[in-house]
């Protein structure tokens, strides 16, 4: 017999993966006449750091490289470099989840935000270092922008349609450890 | 106090390698792209054939959706379209006499030399499947691979014009890179003037001119055309018409409907032959040389030859 809160994890997790698969799938979808504007935001990612902040438990480290990789191969990106920046993206704020328990969201959003900024300027360095072809910055960070923009909306979704809220003091795992 | 510092002991060191370990799993995923390209690409292929073809289903609808959409759009302006189209049908009756009276030359011609049109290029019809995903990259994949034949670099056109080149081959699908991906280099001809030009993608809607010998011959709606050079595509097959961007660079406006990309021709090219060898040019292959004792005299010899004349 499993464990409710064993059971509860597992869930969360599939349905994490799940949204995760729908957002992708929405990215590759033929849409066309992507060419020229401006990029739209990386709702993948403002998603990922949403439930990182929240239950950090629910996507674990193996997760985000289980997820992330493939999507680098399947986007036609340089492989492993984007699950990378996201693995230590998250591991950052997986470390600072007792402080951002605290922040109300405004200072959340600054953290994501520079987090985010960081990510890009991090990528483009080493790209740039190793030579390889890569997007023009200014879009790139404009790109970070749109996400950390959209944010806030990932939250609320986050918080009210999937139920994922910050632990409150007195919740358990399943080891009897505190949240 | 003791339960604590047991907890922190077996956990946190743990998840720690754990974690470091993914981070050397990453590096070294993107090391090895890094250093040897091709084998994790082929990888990427593989991958995409696995995944993309099971997905097929939802992206259907989601073009319908699309289409739908755009031409609910469209209604939005119908009378300015419908002036546009009633100026449009004027111009086209003027191409269209054209058009007869330069057909009617073109058979006369034909028929003069008896011209055979290259047999060699054949083409392979695939079916667009899925978007690159990420803004930055522009290219699609088509349900065609190497089952069909396919190969790496064979150039890619819609129903009028060059779309890009097959960059990526997995056993049922293939990626087409977009001649607007930053990464795309092709070589052009500008079609009046005749001047060779290198066509960049920079990830706009129109391709940038660049490299070009003398750019004062080159006027807004030349023809581009791609031009044979390098022996990666074959030359002649429409790309679009030079514009002046608004950067006042020289661009391409595609004749491909990047909007709206559904089915792609694949066209079988073939290695193009390298010539390497001055002396086979220059002098025919020589016969070789006789014996002398085989030889005939002088008298016979000189029959002969003019028997061949």
């Amino acid at each position: 017999m499993v464990d409710p809160v064993t059971a509860r994890t597992w869930g969360y997790r599939s349905v994490f993966v799940a949204l995760f698969a729908a957002l992708a799938l929405g990215r590759m979808m033929p849409s066309g006449g992507s060419t020229g504007g401006l990029p739209g935001p990386d709702l993948i990612l403002a998603l990922t750091f949403a439930w990182v902040l929240r239950r950090p438990g629910y996507v674990p480290a193996w997760l985000i490289v289980l997820l992330f990789l493939p999507l680098d191969l399947l986007t036609y990106q340089p492989p492993g470099l984007g699950a990378l920046a996201v693995l230590l993206a998250t591991e950052f704020l997986r470390a600072r989840q007792d402080l951002a328990r605290t922040l109300p969201l405004s200072m959340e959003w600054a953290l994501v935000t520079a987090v985010l900024i960081v990510m890009v300027a991090g990528q483009q360095l080493v790209m740039a270092l190793l030579f390889v072809e890569r997007p023009p910055l200014g879009l790139d960070l404009v790109r970070a922008l749109f996400t950390a923009a959209i944010y806030p909306l990932a939250v609320g979704a986050t918080a009210y349609l999937c139920k994922v809220r910050r632990a409150s003091p007195g919740e358990v795992d399943a080891l009897g450890a505190r949240l | 106090m003791a339960r604590e510092r047991q907890d922190i002991d077996y956990v946190s060191p743990l998840r720690r390698i754990g974690v470091g370990l993914l981070v050397l799993l990453c590096l070294g995923v993107f090391l090895l792209w890094r250093v040897d390209s091709p084998r994790v690409e082929r990888v990427r292929a593989e991958l995409v054939d696995a995944v993309v073809p099971r997905f097929e289903f939802v992206s259907l609808p989601v073009r319908r959706l699309g289409d739908m959409v755009s031409d609910f759009q469209s209604y939005q302006r119908l009378h300015q379209q419908n002036q546009d189209l009633r100026r449009e049908l004027q111009q086209m009756k003027a191409w269209r006499e054209a058009a007869v009276q330069l057909e009617q030359q073109n058979a006369k011609l034909l028929a003069l030399n008896s011209v055979r049109l290259d047999p060699k290029l054949t083409s392979v019809s695939g079916v667009v499947i899925a978007d690159s995903g990420s803004p930055f990259r522009q290219s699609v994949l088509i349900n065609v691979g190497a089952r069909d034949g396919i190969i790496d670099g064979w150039a890619t056109m819609d129903g009028l014009g060059l779309v890009g080149r097959i960059s990526g081959v997995g056993d049922n699908t293939a990626r087409v890179l977009l001649l607007t991906d930053a990464t795309s280099r092709i070589p052009v001809t500008i079609q009046p003037s005749g001047q060779r030009a290198m066509l960049t993608g920079d990830n706009t809607a129109a391709p940038v001119v660049g490299f070009l010998d003398d750019p004062s011959l080159v006027r807004p709606g030349d023809r581009v055309v791609s031009s044979g050079d390098g022996g990666l595509f074959p030359s002649g097959m429409l790309v679009g018409e030079v514009a002046q961007g608004a950067d006042s660079r020289l661009r391409v406006r595609l004749a491909a409907d990047y909007e709206r990309l559904e089915f792609l021709r694949v066209l079988r090219s073939h290695a193009a032959q390298v010539i390497d060898d001055e002396g086979d040019l220059l002098i025919p292959p020589q016969p070789m040389p006789i014996p002398e004792a085989l030889l005939p005299n002088d008298k016979d010899e000189t029959a002969g030859a003019s028997g061949d004349g």
